[in-house]
């Protein structure tokens, strides 16, 4: 019994410092800017936002215990029951679902609302007891691209899908994809109000692209014979290629522009206050006046070049080209 | 190939590497050796332009490492003592990495890939992530991506550490190899059997200052009495409560 006790207790230790999932969404501004800005009307945004921070929330806490050290533990078998039944109320999750179904107990709506969360954390319990499918997973698996930063893009690429925000943002633009295919005609504005809430969806990892390098990637660019711009641009075109699928269901090209203004207001925070990002969480971006710098900038460069003119791309383009420099030249020195 | 005249690194009050020399030829395996927070990393670090003199001066091929930065790093291969991995790349693709970025055709990073990886037994692991990789299948690929670019000097920080014996002999050859063909080799490590069959050169410092400096052949006993006798002595503590539990 004690030998439970010590382990469940160190779980709740390992457990309480997971719920920085709940700090990363409000130091996401794209959470932020659509609490301020959207306020009522947002919460189709919030809804997936909360049920995406939901989800790797909701793995079982006794995986965070090796399996090999569970193993080797003299742990009887009524112990291994206790932990096994015990272990899933460490979880908040566990004990909002409970609350969530005595609150709605006899009301039809939100029974079903309940029902659905209930299944999304259901799956993702599940999920965390699977055994990995093949050697490497889906997300991980990203073609190359031509030339000498390849590896580094394929990198990059490979953290963006790691952190919630992506999928945030492909849940959006399947959105509007699946309304473009079934519902009416879609008009013009809300194709680029949805454009502008894609691309902002992913904005904030435009502020702390070295966030998911570690300790020992930063001593590997420290080492490589390679100018901060280039590091820079294998962040940059890996958001890009991230972003490209996405948009095609929205406006393409003002969201390219969109994401080139994000990145190009991103630099500053990235390269001069970094800040270390968590694996499956939304990405935590600077100041709350960086992030409405960059939400202001990125609307404005979508609205130009999909209501003006597309002409508006190319001084985008410039100032992008101009933000690169200049924070490679800054990432040289801070490195 | 590396010079060092009065090089020293301050930390606030703490001096680190104090007013070091040294000269290493080309060709030598020089072993730096000394406890842990004696300075040794710190001194690589000078030497390979990851950290600033506080005062002194370093040369590495002939090339100060806080001017020409970029060129030095062209020239040198580093084992760092994070290793310097990527989670999100495999073993292999850390490989070809190193080869695009020191600017080799991709058909040449391929064939010397396929040989390292051979040569290290990291063949069955070539596909898997860093992150998922052993410490010993880590140390093994941040060691090859040091030897791919076929530098003019390796610097390598506790290379043999983590690693399996045959693996570790393997290494020792391949140092061996590259240091005839004039390739200089600085390395630090605490495996001192090691350390006595491969280097040339010995450099032993303690609290940051250099208390011998001389080629192998000079040591006037073992390397492990030696370097018991003018860096740590050991002193082994009796632990009542180890052995059989007591009624």
């Amino acid at each position: 019994m004690a030998r439970s006790a010590a382990i469940l207790k160190a779980l709740a230790t390992a457990y309480r410092r997971d719920w920085t999932a709940l700090q990363s969404l409000t130091g996401n501004n794209f959470f932020l800017l659509t609490l301020l800005l959207l306020q009522r009307a947002g919460v189709f945004v919030y809804l997936i936002m909360g049920l995406i921070v939901l989800f790797p929330l909701s793995t079982d806490p006794l995986r965070k215990v090796p399996p090999s050290r569970l193993a080797l533990w003299p742990l009887t078998r009524r112990e291994h029951w206790l932990l096994r039944l015990a272990s899933p109320w460490l979880n908040p999750v566990t004990w909002l679902l409970a609350a969530g179904a005595a609150w709605s107990a006899g009301r039809t709506v939100s029974l079903g609302l309940w029902t659905a969360v209930a299944a999304v954390c259901a799956a993702a319990f599940a999920l965390s007891h699977l055994p990995a499918p093949g050697r490497t997973p889906m997300w991980r698996r990203v073609p190359g691209i031509p030339g000498p930063l390849d590896q580094l893009v394929r990198k990059n690429l490979r953290e963006i899908l790691s952190t919630l925000d992506f999928y945030c943002a492909a849940i959006l633009s399947a959105s509007v994809l699946a309304w473009r295919i079934f519902g009416p005609a879609l008009p013009g504005e809300a194709l680029m109000a949805m454009t502008v809430i894609t691309v902002g969806a992913l904005s904030s990892y435009a502020q702390c692209l070295f966030g998911l390098d570690g300790e020992g990637g930063l001593a590997r660019y420290r080492l490589l014979p390679v100018r901060g711009w280039q590091l820079l641009l294998a962040k940059d075109i890996a958001f890009l290629l991230a972003l490209l699928p996405l948009s095609l269901p929205l406006a393409p090209l003002a969201a390219i522009a969109g994401a080139l203004m994000a990145l190009a207001a991103g630099h500053a925070p990235a390269v001069h206050h970094p800040r270390e990002q968590t694996r499956w969480r939304f990405s935590m971006g600077g100041a709350l006046g960086n992030g409405i710098v960059q939400m202001i900038a990125l609307a404005m460069a979508i609205s130009t070049v999909f209501s003006m003119s597309i002409l508006f791309f190319v001084p985008i383009a410039a100032i992008w080209a101009a933000s690169l420099w200049w924070y490679g030249r800054e990432l040289e020195r801070s490195l | 190939m590396i010079s060092c005249r009065n090089l020293t690194r301050r930390f606030g009050e703490f001096t680190a590497v104090d007013r070091l020399d040294l000269e290493v030829d080309p060709g030598a395996i020089c072993a730096f050796l000394g406890p842990n927070g004696a300075g040794k990393s710190t001194t690589v670090n000078m030497m390979t332009g990851l950290l600033a003199p506080t005062s002194g001066e370093v040369r590495v091929c002939g090339l100060d490492p806080a001017a020409a930065g970029l060129e030095l790093k062209r020239r040198i291969g580093v084992l760092p003592e994070d290793l310097g991995l990527f989670d999100d790349l495999t073993v292999e693709e850390h490989l070809l990495l190193t080869g695009d970025i020191y600017g080799l055709a991709r058909a040449e990073t391929r064939a010397r890939t396929a040989q390292l990886l051979h040569a290290l037994s990291l063949e069955h692991g070539r596909h898997t992530f860093a992150a998922a990789c052993s410490h010993g299948m880590r140390k093994k690929t941040a060691f090859a991506m040091a030897l791919l670019p076929n530098p003019q000097a390796l610097f390598l920080d506790e290379p043999f550490e983590a690693v399996d014996p045959v693996t570790a002999k393997i290494m020792r050859d391949l140092l061996q190899s590259v240091a005839r063909h004039g390739v200089t080799v600085f390395l630090t490590s605490h495996i001192l059997s090691m350390v006595e069959r491969i280097a040339t050169r010995i450099v032993m410092i303690r609290k940051g200052a250099v208390v011998w400096n001389s080629a192998v052949s000079e040591l006037p006993q073992s390397l492990e009495d030696h370097y018991f006798d003018l860096v740590e002595t050991p002193v082994v503590e009796e632990l009542e409560w180890l052995g059989p539990p007591r009624s």
